[in-house]
Parts: structure tokens; sequence; C-alpha cells
């Protein structure tokens, strides 16, 4: 019998037992006791044939490896992780990842490494498992199994209805069927209950009141109307004609597989509910059949006839936390579905089975087509106010025996008895909707929701009963008619069990605009409440109806001022919006609507138009020829077409204006930027060539890269001689140190390519408020400083994307009270981004290993990625990339060049003027925010003589991109980009932190110089030039987000170049020394995914022990 | 329930002629398609058959029936209203008894000494019931047929408690509400074409077309439908196969179906087996 603990933990049914938490079952065992309970675990895993114990098993074992063991004492700090089991990882073999690396857990006894590499494996293994249990749902519910079993035209069932090809009027073309459909509006959150692996697992605890909405943009739209619509017709062409008329794309579709390429233009959504609704059946993909078959098969009568579906949000942003894409996504399939008789009625709404269908199928769109929410997104569909609730699966469900919930909820409207008229008018007067403006990926907090539900801890725990009660709160309020009372229950569920379940949630813009309503309003301000999973984009603020329209005046101003305030810290979309709004009490409908009168959106004729008018009137089919009659007459007698000509000739000849006036802003940012237009030549010239690339970063393939020895390595984990340590004090006390940290880049990774200024990004709450990078440096100078009766002073290096708003942002907090000098090193180094290469983009793509992603998100990225050559080829590769705001073109030259610059700007010697004493610096990266001047450190460096002294980490599985290694026998850091074998890195027990301990005097020897040549600019710009001549230069590429539309983004991959700092530990005439740290002063954010581990591993509170704010 | 009562419906209009067609039967003789029916309804002990045709059509299917032209009574359907409609039109040849109803254009093939309609027969007599016939049916042809959803009944392997029938359902809603447990995947149970029904299908019929709104049609599978409600319904997975004629090569499918399964079997094997040689080999599949 097995009486682990943990398993038991996992197999009671009793509650109190089953949610015990993770670190109540972990507390008082030793690093060997959890080695033994995660075998069991392990064994146990392995046993069971029910879904959900297997996954919380892996959740236990990612926790127990991810946060239990690395904080034991005693543990084997070295340990190296199997390559080849990072290479099953990569390709999502997590099975055989997990079996290799426990092997060598057993080999090399447990290590802080392997266990990341642990923790990876079952946290990707738990979420691939999950993952998979929904889509296996997905195409078992009833109704949905057919279409995959269709893999042949012959095979279609389905037939468009007979009413679709009867024109209304005499003349006209086809008539068309238009769905209109609202979207939907969560009211109580409920902690994300919403997250299918939430309701298919704890059903009872998976509830949310949400409401169906019609949304007008203040000033803007007169009336709020249902936001989505979607249109079907019959056409005279054997094609599909899909069009978006918000993102401005319309396609002819002539050839089956394009249907399933997703990513291959904007209409991904349409395409996913044509598969979706059974009109193109998902079985039939990869067929090889004949598209005009399918048609002639769907619409009957032979050959000759097609099919248009037309998207439209009415410029309601992306990002509106309001579930659009979902609910348009249901809209297309709900009108598909009526178009081939899948629905009783083919106009008016829906009955219940078929909107349960619908929301199926939109789950189901939702996967094929590679994007994802959560149960409760499609609840435009059903009509009014409606508690969602999880549903407990039964003998019969396809989820019996599997989970303890059904994938799909129940809705249940709340009808008048329950919420009066009354109280849905005072909620509509009281609510302000907006769209904040920013723009932010959700994904990484709905994973984190999903495991720390599983994990069961404790805080997190309480906080989702907590949102039980604020729901059943809430309703209360509503069934009263207390608004007031349900904006404070809205408001203590975001600032309470929201933000303790994932603090994340929360930023500091969000909390800038609930502190200046409640300024602005007093008690009048009722309440804050965020919609959908994070705060920022789509939120509401309830106020007294009474100052209604003065509240939105304020917000709207605010949101416009703070934005322009945060827009280099936070990542902005779009301007923010207000809403004005009204609750649906219809759900999705439909009607059939004559297509002699011009019906569709003006936006469809504005891009559809042209294209038909370059074209003779006869060799137009008679329905296009009736439609431009149409078009012509509401050009003249409708309002709504007013103003469509000019529109229109706009469309057919372009201004070309914008695009020149970018262009000279940007060659006015290159020229004030020192941009080296003949070495870019130069470098373009070889890029093209072929002599540098990705291929030709990488070393010798000959070259030996061994692990260091363990003399190698200065020892700062365990204990520094007290002699060393007092080096250091001493050279604190003189005012001997300064402190300089990187901040010229804007962190591609952290915001994906949103061009934020990293170091400004208030990334945590530490200290109770939310803290800048920058505010947090020097937080930790400062605490040293106190402690040691001298002001350190801090050095930020920036560069021409980080300047200004540094130099603004430092300004407008007075520099954070910081009592030391503070000084901005300005780069003067830039590039210009260019396109890449093919060859680039192959080799980044396809020799490089890459993690697989699973079977539909790898699919779609193969799409993109075609799609993207495609781009790269078309745009002229090597090119100049200009086709984007000039900010986003130019990229800092790597971080080399920060310390150069330094020397070259005259701040070094202005700073040595008015410090002569000055002796040694502690460079750092803007994310390793456990580095401060601890004396332990520079003793170790100043005791080592050496001119520069890296710190390094042992490695973990999540550290990629070179180490500290033997290099044909010589100890030096190697780049990740210049590894000639991806294995080799797996050899090495150090990971590069890039913080570097510096003797000024000691480098400046380097450059040929000394303190007092550093005003001869000659010999300071000769002798950076000749250290730069021997460091090599690295191609990478990079991703860039481009902006368009209303909030839509484009992430594109761009060459750039740059020469890094750790090869300063190659050049043979440079005495160099390494320390080891330990993982908490080397760790770095590089990613705001890992802020949550970050947390709760204990690294943020190891951080507010260094600092002392102001 | 027995009954030597049947009704004949070739009232379609784009029917009309199908029941016309001349095949060569079983028995290696030239037959019209009505003959073959009649043939196919005596075998199940029927004795007096009412057709049911368009305005003008009694003299050609008169003479299509031949040497039975003598046992048959037509009636018209004037206006084309709806299948139920026509079978309504038989009320008074009906009156207050069961009948068996076969469609016209239609031809059964049984596998079994007793013709397909002879078992229909034999089991309402057994089970004192409704009987229709069913067949598996793949879902790429439900557009074609109307399907009934039930239950198996238990010792049976080929009768089912019918518990909805849905004319040509989408196949989401076949899915959804007309699986039927023991089948495979993708199948349901279609109508055959053959049905004997109790008199109460009448009463409901009628009640149908009186309450139908000028101009639309008068289906047979709601009424079906209704049925399954008011009296115990079953079906019978009929050993045998049924050809519609209406489709493309129907009528071509159904004459081979009558050759091979006749005395000139081996004539027509070897017909196909020499057409076939003469053939490049092809897209098989395709």
């Amino acid at each position: 019998m097995n009486t682990s603990p943990f398993v038991e933990t996992i197999l009671s049914s009793d509650p109190a037992i089953r949610s015990r938490s993770i670190d109540q079952l972990c507390a008082g065992r030793s690093a060997a006791q959890l080695i033994q309970d995660a075998e069991e675990l392990e064994a146990f895993r392995h046993a069971s044939g029910n879904l959900y114990d297997r996954v919380r098993a892996c959740f236990f074992l990612y926790s127990i490896h991810r946060f239990q063991i690395p904080q034991r004492p005693g543990l084997h700090a070295n340990s190296s992780i199997p390559y080849h089991g990072y290479v099953h990882l990569l390709g999502r073999r997590f099975e055989e990842a997990i079996e290799l690396f426990l092997i060598a857990q057993k080999q090399q006894g447990p290590g802080d490494g392997l266990s990341s590499a642990l923790a990876s494996a079952y946290h990707a293994l738990a979420f691939q498992t999950l993952a998979d249990q929904v889509r296996s749902s997905v195409r078992q519910v009833r109704g949905n199994q057919w279409m995959f079993r269709v893999g042949h035209p012959g095979d279609q069932p389905l037939r468009v209805r007979p009413e679709l090809y009867a024109p209304l009027t005499e003349g006209a073309p086809a008539p068309i069927l238009k769905e209109s459909t609202p979207v939907r509006m969560d009211m109580t959150h409920s902690g994300w209950s919403d997250i299918f692996f939430l309701g298919m697992d704890y059903p009872e605890g998976a509830k949310v009141l949400n409401v169906s909405i019609d949304l007008a943009v203040r000033g803007r739209d007169q009336h709020p109307r249902p936001p989505v619509e979607a249109y079907f017709r019959v056409i005279e062409e054997p094609v599909v004609r899909l069009t978006s008329v918000d993102l401005g794309v319309s396609a002819d579709i002539t050839d089956l597989a394009e249907l399933f390429d997703f990513a291959r233009d904007y209409l991904g959504l349409l395409k996913g509910a044509l598969i979706a609704s059974g009109l193109v059946p998902p079985g039939i993909e990869g067929s090889g059949q004949q598209l005009s078959d399918l048609l002639a098969r769907l619409l009957g009568n032979g050959p000759g006839r097609g099919i248009e579906l037309i998207s439209c949000v009415n410029g309601i942003p992306k990002g509106s936390r309001l579930a659009v894409s979902t609910n348009l996504l249901a809209s297309l399939i709900s009108v598909c579905m009526r178009a081939t008789s899948q629905t009783e009625s083919v106009t008016g709404t829906l009955t219940e089975p078929e909107r349960r269908l619908v929301a199926a199928r939109a789950i189901l769109g939702e996967w094929i087509a590679g994007s994802g929410g959560g149960w409760q997104d499609s609840g435009g569909v059903w009509p009014g106010i409606k508690l969602i609730t999880g549903q407990p699966a039964s003998e019969g469900d396809a989820e019996f025996g599997l989970s303890r919930g059904r994938l799909l909820p129940s809705h249940t409207i709340l009808d008048r008895e329950q919420v009066s008229d009354e109280t849905r008018q005072k909620l509509q007067d009281s609510l302000i909707l907006v769209h904040g403006g920013m723009a932010q990926n959700v994904g990484p907090i709905l994973e984190m929701v999903t495991e720390k539900y599983l994990l069961r801890s404790e805080r997190e725990w309480n906080a989702r009963a907590n949102t039980l009660s604020i729901l059943d709160d809430i309703l209360g309020c509503l069934k009263r008619g207390d608004i007031k009372a349900l904006g404070a229950a809205t408001t203590r569920n975001y600032l309470g069990p929201i933000q303790t379940i994932v603090p994340w949630a929360d930023n500091l813009y969000t909390t800038t605009l609930i502190e200046s309503m409640q300024k602005e309003l007093g008690d009048d301000f009722w309440g804050f409440w965020m919609l959908g999973g994070m705060s920022g984009g789509g939120m509401g603020f309830i106020c007294d109806p009474a100052r209604k329209e003065e509240a939105q005046d304020h917000l709207h101003r605010i949101m416009n001022a703070e934005r322009q305030r945060l827009q280099h810290s936070l990542p902005f979309a779009m301007d923010p919006v207000v809403y004005n709004f009204a609750i649906n009490e219809h759900g999705t409908r439909a009607e059939l609507l004559d297509a002699g009168s011009a019906p569709l959106p003006a936006g469809y004729y504005a891009l559809t138009v042209p294209a038909l008018l370059k074209q003779s009137l006869r060799d137009l089919p008679a329905g296009r020829r009736a439609e431009l009659d149409a078009f012509g007459t509401a050009c003249r007698t409708r309002e709504e077409f007013s103003g469509m000509v000019q529109q229109l000739f706009d469309h057919m000849l372009p201004r070309s204006g914008g695009a020149s006036q970018g262009r000279q802003q940007l060659e006015a940012l290159l020229s004030e930027n020192g941009f080296d237009s003949e070495s870019h030549e130069l470098i373009r010239s070889e890029l093209k060539a072929g002599r540098i690339g990705l291929a030709q970063n990488r070393l010798p393939i000959n070259a030996e890269i061994k692990d260091v020895l363990p003399g190698d390595v200065l020892d700062g984990i365990g204990s520094v001689p007290a002699e060393v340590v007092s080096l250091g004090e001493e050279a604190l006390r003189q005012g001997l140190v300064g402190v300089m940290s990187l901040a010229a880049g804007v962190g591609s990774r952290w915001t994906q390519g949103a061009g934020v200024v990293k170091a400004l990004h208030p990334f945590a709450r530490l200290g109770s408020c939310h803290r800048t990078f920058v505010e947090t440096h020097l937080a930790k100078s400062r605490q040293i400083g106190t402690r040691y009766g001298a002001s350190i002073p801090h050095i930020f290096s920036t560069s021409h994307l980080t300047h200004g708003a540094m130099e603004a942002l430092l300004k407008s907090v007075d520099n954070y009270g910081y009592p030391g000098p503070l000084v901005l090193s300005r780069g003067r180094s830039i590039g210009l981004r260019m396109i890449p290469t093919e060859r680039d983009l192959r080799f980044a793509w396809e020799e490089m290993p890459q993690q697989v992603l699973d079977v539909r998100a790898q699919k779609m990225r193969e799409s993109v990625r075609a799609a993207l050559i495609g781009w790269a080829q078309s745009m002229g590769e090597g090119a100049d990339y200009t086709d984007n705001l000039a900010t986003q073109c130019l990229h800092p030259v790597g971080h080399w060049y920060e310390l150069p610059n330094f020397i070259k700007n005259g701040a070094l010697a202005d700073l040595l003027e008015q410090r002569p004493q000055l002796k040694y610096l502690m460079l750092h990266n803007i994310d390793t925010v456990g580095a401060d001047v601890d004396p332990a450190m520079l003793g170790l460096h100043i005791n080592s003589g050496s001119a520069l002294s890296f710190e390094v980490t042992p490695r973990r599985l999540e550290d990629r991109g070179g180490g500290l290694a033997r290099v044909d026998g010589r100890v030096r850091l190697v780049e990740g980009l210049a590894m000639p074998h991806e294995e080799d890195e797996f050899a090495l027990t150090y990971y590069n932190s890039m913080t570097t301990w510096i003797d000024i005097d000691l480098l400046l020897q380097v450059f040929g110089l000394t303190r007092s040549q550093l005003r001869n600019a000659i010999a300071v710009t000769a002798g950076i030039r000749q250290v730069a001549s021997r460091m090599p230069t690295y191609v990478t590429i990079k991703d860039v987000k481009k902006r368009w539309g209303h909030g839509q983004e484009d992430v594109l991959p761009v060459t750039q170049f740059e020469k890094l700092w750790g090869d300063m530990s190659a050049l043979p005439d440079v005495a160099v020394s390494f320390i080891a740290v330990p993982r908490s002063r080397g760790q770095q954010l590089k990613e705001q995914a890992q802020l949550d581990g970050w947390l709760r591993d204990g690294s943020a509170a190891y951080v507010e022990t260094l600092c002392q704010w102001e | 329930m027995k009954t030597t009562r049947a009704v004949i419906t070739a009232a379609g209009r784009d029917q009309r002629t199908l029941a016309l067609q001349t095949l060569v039967d079983r028995d290696g003789v030239a037959k019209s398609v009505l003959q073959v029916l009649i043939e196919e309804a005596s075998r199940a002990g029927i004795e007096d058959i009412c057709v049911v045709v368009c305005p003008g059509d009694e003299a050609a299917y008169k003479e299509a029936a031949g040497s039975y032209a003598g046992r048959l009574q037509f009636t018209v359907q004037d206006k084309p209203a709806g299948y139920g409609h026509a079978i309504y039109c038989a009320r008074e040849f009906v009156g207050n008894a069961p009948f068996l109803h076969m469609i016209g254009d239609h031809v059964y093939v049984s596998s079994l000494t007793q013709g397909c309609a002879q078992q229909v027969v034999e089991t309402a007599k057994l089970h004192d019931c409704s009987v229709s016939g069913v067949q598996a049916t793949r879902e790429n042809l439900l557009p074609y047929f109307g399907v009934i959803g039930g239950q198996r009944i238990r010792g049976s392997e080929q009768l089912y408690e019918i518990e909805r029938v849905t004319e040509k359902p989408t196949p989401t809603l076949a899915e959804q509400t007309l699986l039927v447990p023991g089948l495979r995947a993708g199948h349901y149970l279609g109508l055959f074409g053959i049905h004997l029904l109790s008199p109460t299908v009448m009463t409901l019929l009628t009640a149908a077309v009186e309450s139908a709104e000028p101009g639309t049609s008068v289906q047979l599978s709601p009424v079906l439908n209704a049925l399954a409600s008011h009296e115990r319904y079953i079906a019978l997975e009929v050993s045998g196969k049924r050809y519609p004629l209406d489709t493309r090569y129907g009528l071509l499918r159904a004459q081979l179906a009558l050759g091979l399964d006749g005395e000139d079997r081996e004539e027509v094997l070897a017909m196909l087996c020499e057409l076939l040689a003469q053939r490049d080999s092809g897209k098989v599949g395709r």
C-alpha cells in the first residue's frame, strides 16, 4: 500500500486532504526525503490511469524540483544536465527527457541544474497532457465528431440552404445572411475559473457572471450595437472568398490546403470558422482533394458557385478583454451553421442546444487555428446576464471517468425576477468601460493560475474560495439592485483574491488610474473591475450615475496622460478608448438581407470596390455588377456611405506623405546618433555575400571546448575569508567603487519586441510599490552606501532608444532621491536593422535546436515562418528595414560598446574629476536584480589583481547562451552564438551572469589609455577602435513589433549586429578572474513569465533585503 | 397488425417517370419498375394496391402495370403538396386499416428468400405495431433520407424501438439525436422506403394536412416522428438493399443489382468483366 502523503493528497476524496498545499506537504522534509517522495510520485504517475491524478502528480514533481529541492542544503551545485535529455525536451518527448534526467540524478546525486531540468520537463508534460485532454474532449462533443471523418468532397453531407440562392428582389444577387453578436463582459472573474482545466477538474469552483453587451466607442459611434458581425452569401464564382473588414484583407481561395494555412494572411479566424462549422470539415485536411469539388457538393447543382464569408468588429480594438475574437469566431460559425441547415431557423435567435454547439465549435475553431480562450468567452452567443457554471461529468458524457467536470459549462440566464430592468439600467448608468491601451500576453498568466490551482498553495487556494464568496455577493447585489455594493465587491475581488493568485494581473498604470478616480470622485467612485486575464487593457470603473459623464471625461484624460507618461515603461498598443455600452438581451441573432440594397458594412465596399473598378464591367459576373449598382446608389443616398467616394479615391491613389515623413525622421535619428553608413554598407555586402551570418558567428569547428577546472574559479558561493571581505569593505568606505548598469537596450524578449525601455519597466511590487529596474538598482546602491558611509556613484549607460526616456523619468522622480552621483552615459553607436537573409532565417529556425510546439501551434509556427521567409524575399534580403516607426528600425550595437562609450562621451572623465579616488566599477545587466556592491565579491576582485572579474553562476536548464569554458586551454566566456556544437554548452558548469568587476586603470591600459588621456578625443577614439577591431561581430536575428490598425501587431524578424562584453575575457593581454556566485545574485530576468517563479522561490524577497527605498 | 392493402407513391414531379422504366428482373424477364414493385408487394400478401400519381399519369401507369393493371386503383395528387400529402390522398382507399407503403422510385433486392416488403409485413404481424424498414446509411447520404433514432430491442439483432424520425438531418443533428448504439461510426438508420403503418398515421396525416399553411408541403417524417410518441413503433433493419432510381446512375445500379441477384448472374458478371477488361486501370477509389 502506498503511504506517500503526496499520493494520498492526490487520491483523497476528502476535500480537507485533497486540498493540502504542496508547501504544507514539503515542510520539514530534507532533500533526500523529497527525492524519495519524487520517486514515489513518479511511480504513481506511471501507474495511474486517471488524467487529473497524473497531471497533479506532474505539478507536484515540478514544484518539488523547482521550489523545494534547490532550497535544501547539501545539494550538489555543479550537476550537469544531459544534452540528449535537453534535445528530447525540445522535441516534446517529455517522458524520454525525464527518464534521462532521472538516470543522471541517480548517477550524480541531486543537483540544482538537474532539478531545473526535471522541473521544466514535468511542467511541460503537465500542460501537454491537459491540452491533449481538452482537444480530445472537443472532438468528442456530439455534433463535432462527424467532421473528423469526412475526408473526401463526396462525403460532405452538408448542403447550403435553398433560401440562400434566391434573390430577395428581382435582379439582385443572392441574399446575404447576417449574424450580429454581442461581446461578453465578465463581472466576477472568479480567479480565472473559466480556464478549461479548472472547470474540468473542479467544476464546483468554476463559476462566472457574464453579461452580453453591445458597444459604441465614445465620441465616435452614436449608439451601442452588437460589435461583432458575420456575413455569409453564395457567390457566382467557384471560390471561397474571405474578407475581414477590420483588418482590411480579402482573399479568393481556390486551394483546399490554403484554407488550413492559418498564418498565411490575417484570415485565420475566418478559415477556422469554415472548418469548425463543418463546411470545410477538418478531416479533409491534407487529402489532396479539390476545393471546387467540395464547393460543388456543398452548393449542389454542379460547379460554378462559391461562398463568401465576411467578418466585421466595427473597429473594436484588440485586447479589449471582452472576448471579441472568440465571439467573432462564434458568430462566423453560427452564420455558417445557419447557412447549412445546422440550426433550426435560418434567422432569429438560436435555441439552447444550438448555442451550446456553437460554443463547443468555437473551442474547436480556436484549437484548429492555434489560438485559445476560456469557456465563458463565447458568452455573447447567449442573451443578457447569465451565471455560467462548471458541470460535473456524469455517465454518458465523453469526459466521464477522465475528468471530474465536463468541457462545456452550463448557462443559466438570469430573468427579470432575479435581476430587474431597473437594476440592469442602473448598471449601464454606473459602469464605465474602457480599453486602457496596453497590449499584453495573457498566456503566461493562465499557466500560472493553472499551476497554482493544481498545487493548492495555501494563500492562493484560500483566495480562490474567497472569489466564490465574492461571486455570491455580486449576485446578491444584482438581485437587490445595489450597484454601489457591487462596485465594492468587484474592487475587493481585484485587490484581494485576484492579486493574491497572480500579482502580475495588476500594474502601475492600473493602480494609478484607480487612485486618480478615487481622488477625483471621492465617495462617488464605487469600484473597479478587471476584465479578462489581466488589467491595463479592458477595464471597468463604477461610479455614481450622476457623475458618469464627468467621470468618463476624467478617465479619458487621465488614461491619455498616463499613457504619455508611461509610454516608454509599459507596452501600449494603442490610444486608450472609453466605450458606451448596453446589455444585449438577445444574444446572437441573424437576418436575411437583400443584396440589392448594399447592406454590407461601408468598410467592405471600401476594401473590395477599388479592385472591381479596375476591371472592365463586362468581365464582372452579373451579381458583382448588380452589387456595384446598389453600392453606387447607396453612396448617393445613404448617410453612412457619405465620404465613401473620397475614401475610394484615397484607396486607389494612396498618398505617399506618411512614408516619406517617417524616412526623414529615421535619417535624422541616424545622423544624430553617429550612424556609420560606410561600415553599414560593408556589413551589408558581407552579409549578402554570405561571409557573415548566423552560421559564421561560431568558433572554428575544431576549437576544443571543455569545462573549467576547480582552480579556475574563485568561490563566491561558500564563505569568503574575512580578510578578503574587509578589502572590499575598506574600498567601499574610501569611496573607491561605482556601479554601472547597462540600460541601452529595450529588452526584446521582455516585451516581445514592443520597444519599451526595460530599465523603466515597473516590473514588480517591492516594498509594497511597483518598482522599475532603475529604482531597484539605486535602492541597492543606497543601502550599501548607507552601510559604509559613502555615496556610490551610479552610472546608467543609455542609447538613442533609452536615453530620452531615462532622462525624463529620472528627472520626474528626482533621481528617486538617490544621494550619490547619478550619471547617464549616452551611447554614440547605432545600427540600422536589415531585412534578414533567407539563409539566416533558415539557419535560426532549422539548424538551431528549437522547442517543438504542440502539434497545432507547431503547424501555425511553420506557416508563420514560411510567410516570413516570403516577406524577407519580397522586401529584399539585406535591405534596410525602414517600414516601421523610426525607433523600431534602429538597434543598439551590443553591450560591448557601452563601456567604451562611457570613456568616449566624457562621462568617465567627468566622474573621475569629481571623484578621483574612484578605482573600481561593478558593471551589470539591467535585469540582474540580485547583484549589488557586495564587499565580499569586491574583495575577491581586489585580491585577484585582475583587470576584470566576471561573475558566473551554476547553470540551470533555462540558462542558455554560452558559459564559462576552457577554449583550447584558455579560460574564457563563450557566447552561445559562438558555440560550434550545441552540446558543448551542456558540459559547462557555469553560466555568465554578465556582472563584471572592473579595475578602471587596468582596463584603460587595455585601451592603451591613462586617466590623463581621457580628454584626448583622438587617443580615446584610436584606443577604442583598436580594441573593437579585436572583438568578434555577431549577426543576430531579433523580433520587432509593427503595430497597425486597432491594436493589431505583427512580429517580424530583423537582422542586427552586435559586439558582446563577455568577449573581453578572450583577450590574451587582459588579466581576468572568474567568481562563482549564488543564483540569487546572478539570476537575470529575461522574460516576464519568469517573474512568478522569481517571486515564489524567494528571489524577490532576497532582492528586497538588499534594497533601501527612498 | 395485418393488411392486404398497399399504397405506392409515384406523384413526385421529378420522379413521375421512374416507375415506368423497364428493367430486366431477377427471373430474366423485362418488366416495368411498377411491375417489380407490385410483385414485391404481392409476395408480402398484398392484394389491393393504390398508386398515387400526378394528374394525367394514370394511363401510362396502367399500361406499365401490364397484367396487374386490374388490381390497381389510382389516386391523383392534384398539386405538389409533399410526400405526406401524397399518402394522405389515398385515405379513402386505406380507410381505418393498416396499410403497406412503398415508394415508387426505389427497387428492393432482398438477401433472404422472403422479399423486403414481406419481412416488414411479417414483423408487423408479430409485434402488432407499425414498422418501418431501415438500412444502415453512411452519413454522407443523410441529405437524401429520413433517419430514425432509437434503441435496439433487447434480444433482437434487427429490431429497434423508434424514438424519433428526422427528415434529411444534418450530420450535426444526426450525431446529437439519432445515434443508435451498435452501428458503425458515421452510420445511421435511414428509412428504407417500405413501411407498414397503423391507421393512426392517416389520422396524424389528416391533422397535418388540415393545419398546414397554404402553399407549404406536408412531409411524412414529421408524422412518423409524432407516431413514435403516440404508440409503439419499431424499425426493422431489412435484410436486403434499396436502390433509389432518382440518383445519378440509379437506374443502372438497380438493374445491375437485379441482374446479379437473379438467374442471369453469370451473364451479367461476364459482361461487367468484359467492360472492365477494356478499360485502363483507373483511379480506383477516387
